[in-house]
């Protein structure tokens, strides 16, 4: 690192020192929706050993905030789905409901490098093997 | 597989938590992370999830914060510490972020405290609401501590020899590894047993003879008491087993009574009585239990009918019983514990019952029922 950009770098470290210590202290007023026992669980089982909490809790914000851009994500590709025009004019209500489904979810989640393949059917019935969105619930 | 839409809410199905996470089977764990997941997608704005969906949506997430852990765990062993430092959570989600990309990853020189990851995490924190877990949940997984046996200080016991010290854990009871033998503990005398049962069948047998002669004796003018020491016990066989009526009757001068109405219903006393002295040629003992079956049967039915409605003349011999005859069934059990309770009233009892007698009378009674519906038939 060349002095310049080091002392540049110096003010900015300092603020972005502050700008982390302060989001960290934050963290303990703000409570994830994934429980800290919960993750503690998880993290104790990797081999993950920090007695400071606002770790833990910066960790499930972290996931919190993976799950929700995958959930957009799913969503976003639900939405687009039902743009697309409608074969049958019958089904259009009950499609209005934004439903989380395999196929959304796999699309969502092949950008974040998880290869979720699911079953693309079972032959235990007729309508089996036919595109689950025009399939008749 | 598509199932039907579910509406991700608090009460989720996956709720079934079992409070135990055996190894390679989580469901606690599994369980807790579905719901969060769920609501964390209910905040996103998805109104229901498939349950395979979210089956595989919370595997993906325990299988993120796994990863986070150990990543960060080996950053932190790389760095020479077994305890994990914010950089190396930082490291670690630059790590993890990599496929999507984050501001500044392409720069290897940067500060991590200025990374990209932890600012744009700052920014959710700042932006997203609160949407805090369902419910409260313990502290998982719960270990239970084995419970170790006290030591000989402990316990207040003396360790046994002097090279033991006290502060080991006591030896086990005896009794839970030497096994001795058990012996019964009543004395049992064979010599006193076999006098005892010879006295028992003589009372038994001397029972017998009473109700016989009494019945011969009886059955000429009703029941007289018969001062027989034999008789005396029989009667008192028969009379203990039920009714103070039965008592054995004071002579004409010890007490003022009024004069007794005879209800109809001793005719057919009489009549049976009657009837049993003719059977009385043929089989002793058979007719002692067939004539008595009728008497024996009212006086268990306990019903002693004075009922003045109809007078009759008054016989020079007093009866001593009155007796309504019926045709009352009544079990064995019944009967002896209806005889029991009276036999503690009975105030004129000089002797307790051995199991001798009871016995008898048990198959007295026994084979009265069947005579006794024979005669009623």
């Amino acid at each position: 690192m060349n002095s310049s950009s080091s002392s540049m770098g110096g003010d900015g470290r300092h603020d972005d020192d502050a700008a982390l210590t302060e989001f960290l202290a934050s963290l303990m007023d703000y409570t994830p929706t994934i429980p800290d026992e919960l993750v503690e669980h998880y993290l104790a089982r990797s081999g993950f050993h920090c007695p400071d909490i606002r770790l833990t809790r910066l960790i499930s914000v972290a996931t919190q905030k993976f799950i929700s851009d995958v959930a957009s994500d799913a969503l976003q590709h639900c939405k687009a789905r039902q743009a697309a025009p409608v074969k049958d004019k019958s089904k259009q209500p009950k499609d209005k409901r934004l439903v989380l489904t395999m196929d959304d979810l796999s699309k969502a989640l092949q950008e974040y490098g998880v290869n979720l393949k699911h079953q693309e059917y079972f032959a235990d019935s007729p309508s089996t093997g036919m595109d689950p969105m025009s399939r008749e619930e | 597989m598509s199932d039907g839409g579910k509406e991700s809410e608090r009460d989720h199905e996956s709720r079934s938590k079992k409070n135990q996470s055996s190894a390679g089977c989580d469901e606690f764990g599994r369980a807790v992370a579905k719901v969060a997941v769920a609501q964390i997608c209910e905040s996103v704005g998805l109104e229901g999830c498939n349950l395979s969906a979210i089956d595989a949506f919370s595997e993906v997430v325990v299988r993120y914060i796994y990863d986070l852990g150990k990543s960060a765990r080996f950053y932190a062993n790389l760095a020479g510490r077994a305890d994990c430092n914010v950089f190396d959570i930082i490291q670690s989600l630059e790590d993890l972020s990599a496929p999507m990309g984050f501001s500044g990853a392409s720069d290897i020189h940067h500060c991590l405290v200025g990374s990209g990851v932890a600012r744009e995490i700052t920014q959710y924190v700042n932006t997203v609401d609160e949407v805090p877990f369902a419910k409260p949940i313990p502290k998982f997984p719960i270990s239970r501590l084995p419970k170790s046996s006290p030591s000989f200080a402990q316990a207040g016991l003396e360790p046994a020899g002097k090279h033991i010290p006290d502060w080991l854990p006591r030896f086990p009871d005896p009794h839970t590894y030497v096994h001795t033998p058990v012996w019964n503990k009543r004395a049992t005398d064979a010599k006193a047993d076999k006098i005892e049962q010879a006295r028992q069948r003589r009372k038994a047998e001397r029972s017998l003879l009473g109700l016989q002669q009494r019945l011969a004796s009886n059955a000429a003018a009703g029941f007289q008491p018969v001062n027989d020491d034999g008789t005396g016990k029989a009667k008192q066989v028969v009379a203990s087993t039920s009714n103070p009526f039965l008592a054995p009757p004071l002579t004409f001068t010890e007490k003022e009574v009024s004069e007794v109405v005879i209800p109809c219903e001793m005719d057919e006393g009489k009549k049976l009585l009657d009837e049993g002295k003719k059977l009385s040629d043929e089989d002793k003992k058979l007719t002692a239990v067939e004539t008595f079956a009728p008497i024996i049967e009212a006086v268990k039915s306990g019903s002693l009918d004075l009922d003045l409605s109809e007078k009759k003349p008054l016989l020079t011999s007093r009866p001593t019983v009155h007796f309504k005859i019926g045709v009352d069934k009544k079990s064995i059990a019944s009967s002896l514990t209806a005889m029991n309770p009276r036999k503690d009233a009975w105030p004129f009892r000089d002797e307790e019952k051995d199991d001798k007698k009871k016995r008898a009378e048990m198959i007295l009674r026994e084979a009265m029922e069947k005579p006794h519906d024979l005669a009623q038939l």
